[in-house]
């Protein structure tokens, strides 16, 4: 498939510290990718290069067809990590203004402008100055300016950050639209449910590196399913089961125990489990979990994500 | 190119679409007003003080005081005596000291005059040592210097006429000393007149400085308000987006045109103003003005300085407010150019006066005071390899800075903390 975006070799120093190393990856037009990592993993160094906005020590960005993202600066729709408009200017003349930037006439970037506003839910605040608006409001504002000329390629910086989960639904679904209509997206998150649920793709930042470069199913596959059992047992037991190489144990209800069995590569969790009834272990619940894009990312940075989020919630605080 | 002028659109508009931009261009017109016309008004509408004259000399000191305050003076124009002579509540008689103390119920306003008004004033006139005459100068307010002045002028000519009578010159001859006062005539080679010079051919080096300050003002301005949009820019992340949107010179350009708009508004205003009140006020100062300003060439230097002195510091302003999140970190780093914004000021001033001076002549070559130090000088027409070669060094620099703040502009617009001016040498030195 065409590649809208595509690094390879690409390395970002400041002076002693490198901030981005030997990244490459491709985002195919017309997906969602994700862009993932914990704070200071690279994610936003690599968004600032793709974007044009600093050059790269080393390596090549193909954007659109084209080495340089200024070239097609009017294909291209970005959101920052750190958000922000006029405060004086009302959201129908910010979206246009911004809108106009990208090549939009100022008469249908204002038209653009009411439509999205309508759309979003917005209309009764088009003319109400942004700084009145709530900060939810600001933020779907900014978005609805990065995508008003329509772009083929969509970069969003932490697009769900400072949302509450109503209005992380809205814009969830406002990228699914995007991507239906032809446009690549590329968001950064440390927030893996997002990813989880939106992307086609994902890569995987850690320092700096590139951790991994594939499917969700395939980030998932990294990590071991897991076999979740409560009762009154001891981890000696689990340990013992076929197929479980490792026994993590925590406090359940009642006294009891929860205890978490990784399953070796291959293992089957119905193999395990008989064998557990088999012996007459005192279970009260099992359940054979399947990794998350968290339990992936644990294994593939070697367990370095202490910011990283595996829920929503996380993010919304 | 449309990206550039959507943004100076957009800068332009943030500002006059503001009731703040009208309301603090109206208030310069409006201070320069007050200032000028408020202390005549002030003075046109207090009364002036009473005063009473006690002479206890017995030579006629009195009655010359009093004459001196109901007399206009010799020039012409509008007249209004600086006291009233009143009768005096206490009698000439005793010591002056005691007049004084018996007089101060009257001064204090504990007491009204027979007529009902307040005692502003007293002058008490008595006999000093050696044959000379004091005056007690009596008043409950101090500043009551133009009443003082006509007390102190008539008693100083009363004790001359005393002194050439008593040398023997009769009243003729004393009233011919008045008449005998030279009458002097200004010339200058560079005068039209027959050499004659007159308030028109002062006008150049006084429309020269005015013109100057006008720059510097407006340079000044503009320059500020450039930074503070910058910095308002920075601290609310939206430098980023711009940055993704078009690219620096359209965004550094189109700011600055933005901002020069405004201050051509402002220019615009304040000149349509002042022409047409001294116009109205005033026709034939107007005319010789404009017959100035057209005829020596201070339009193209007013022209060429504004672009060439505003490009130059809009844009180290422009550059410096993408590293600063607040107008205090910009004061930091603008320390040192404040300081030398302070050095035209101090030599303009210089140039009304004297402005071939070889310091001004040195200083012109310092691209950073060429526009407002030339703009000064322009009056006594600047040889051309002068103008030539200070404007050039000056476009040079421009360039230069022009440059320079392009790559500070971007690497400070993605720059975050604070930064200080060495810092801002680092990040200006890795900027790609």
């Amino acid at each position: 498939m065409d590649a809208a975006l595509s690094l390879s070799g690409v390395t970002k120093r400041y002076g002693d510290f490198t901030a981005v190393n030997d990244l490459s990856f491709t985002a195919e037009r017309g997906r969602i990718l994700g862009f993932l990592g914990p704070n200071g993993a690279g994610k936003t160094s690599t968004l600032r290069m793709v974007l044009g906005l600093m050059a790269p020590t080393a390596g090549k960005i193909q954007v659109l067809g084209e080495d340089d993202a200024r070239k097609v600066r009017a294909r291209i729709g970005f959101l920052p990590e750190e958000r922000g408009l006029y405060k004086r200017m009302t959201p129908v003349e910010a979206i246009a203004f911004l809108g106009s930037l990208k090549g939009l006439s100022t008469g249908e970037a204002r038209k653009r402008a009411r439509r999205l506003l309508d759309e979003q839910g917005l209309g009764e605040a088009a003319n109400r100055q942004i700084r009145a608006l709530s900060k939810g409001m600001a933020q779907k504002v900014q978005l609805l300016s990065a995508i008003v000329h329509e772009p083929e390629l969509v970069i969003l910086d932490e697009p769900f950050s400072g949302l509450d989960p109503v209005n992380q639904q809205t814009l969830e679904s406002l990228i699914r639209n995007l991507a239906r209509r032809g446009a690549t997206v590329v968001f950064s998150t440390h927030v893996m449910q997002h990813a989880e649920r939106l992307c086609d793709h994902v890569v995987l930042m850690a320092n700096g590196r590139k951790a991994f470069d594939g499917s969700v199913a395939e980030a998932r596959a990294k990590a071991p399913r897991a076999l979740v059992i409560e009762g009154a047992v001891r981890a000696e037991d689990v340990a013992a089961l076929p197929g479980v190489t490792t026994v993590t144990a925590e406090p359940a209800e009642a006294g009891a125990l929860r205890l978490t069995a990784a399953l070796a590569d291959g293992a089957s969790g119905q193999e395990a489990l008989k064998a557990a009834f088999l012996k007459g272990l005192d279970i009260v619940r099992f359940e054979l979990k399947e990794p998350t894009l968290h339990d992936a990312f644990i294994v593939l940075t070697g367990g370095e994500s202490s910011d990283i989020q595996a829920s929503a919630s996380g993010a919304a605080q | 190119m449309i990206r550039l002028l959507r943004i100076a659109r957009r800068e332009y508009l943030a500002y006059v679409k503001t009731f703040g931009f009208w309301l603090s261009m109206a208030m310069v017109p409006i201070s320069i007003a007050l200032f000028g016309v408020g202390p005549t008004l002030i003075a046109k509408n207090t009364p002036p003080p009473l005063i009473a004259v006690i002479d206890l000399t017995g030579q006629g000191y009195g009655p010359a005081v009093e004459k001196a305050f109901d007399k206009p003076p010799a020039v012409q124009g509008e007249w209004k005596p600086t006291g009233i002579v009143a009768p005096s509540p206490v009698p000439a008689e005793g010591a002056s000291a005691a007049i004084g103390q018996k007089l101060k119920p009257w001064l204090l306003g504990e007491r009204t005059l027979p007529g009902g008004g307040k005692l502003g004033v007293a002058a008490v006139i008595h006999p000093a040592a050696g044959g000379q005459v004091s005056v007690d100068f009596w008043s409950s307010n101090l500043s009551q210097l133009s009443a003082k002045k006509t007390v102190n002028d008539a008693v100083d000519e009363r004790f001359q006429r005393l002194k050439l009578k008593a040398a023997g010159l009769d009243d003729k001859a004393i009233a011919s000393l008045d008449e005998g006062a030279p009458d002097m005539t200004d010339f200058s080679p560079k005068s039209e007149a027959e050499g004659k010079t007159s308030l028109r051919d002062r006008l150049p080096g006084i429309v020269g400085f005015a013109l100057a300050m006008l720059l510097w003002m407006l340079i000044f301005t503009g320059a500020g308000l450039l930074l503070n949009s910058v910095i308002e820019e920075k601290s609310s992340r939206i430098l980023e987006v711009l940055l993704s949107s078009a690219s620096v010179p359209e965004i550094m350009f189109g700011k600055i045109l933005g901002i020069a708009g405004i201050a051509l508004t402002v220019l615009a205003v304040w000149i349509g103003l002042a022409g047409a009140g001294l116009a109205w006020k005033q026709p034939q100062l107007a005319a010789d003005i404009a017959s100035v300003i057209m005829s020596k060439g201070l339009v193209f230097y007013f022209a060429f300085y504004l672009v060439g002195g505003y490009m130059m510091y809009a844009s180290i302003f422009t550059a410096v407010g993408a590293f600063c999140e607040t107008t205090r970190e910009a004061q930091t780093l603008l320390g040192p150019i404040m300081m030398l914004l302070a050095v035209p000021i101090v030599f303009m001033t210089q140039a009304i006066t004297n402005p071939d001076a070889p310091i001004l002549e040195i200083l012109s070559w310092v691209p950073l005071f060429t526009p407002f130090l030339m703009t000064a000088r322009a009056a006594v027409e600047p040889p051309l390899w002068e103008v030539a070669g200070t404007g050039a060094l000056m476009m040079a620099t421009v360039a230069l800075v022009v440059w320079v703040a392009g790559r500070a502009f971007r690497a400070g617009a993605l720059s975050t903390g604070k930064v200080d001016l060495k810092g801002l040498v680092q990040k200006l030195r890795r900027a790609d």
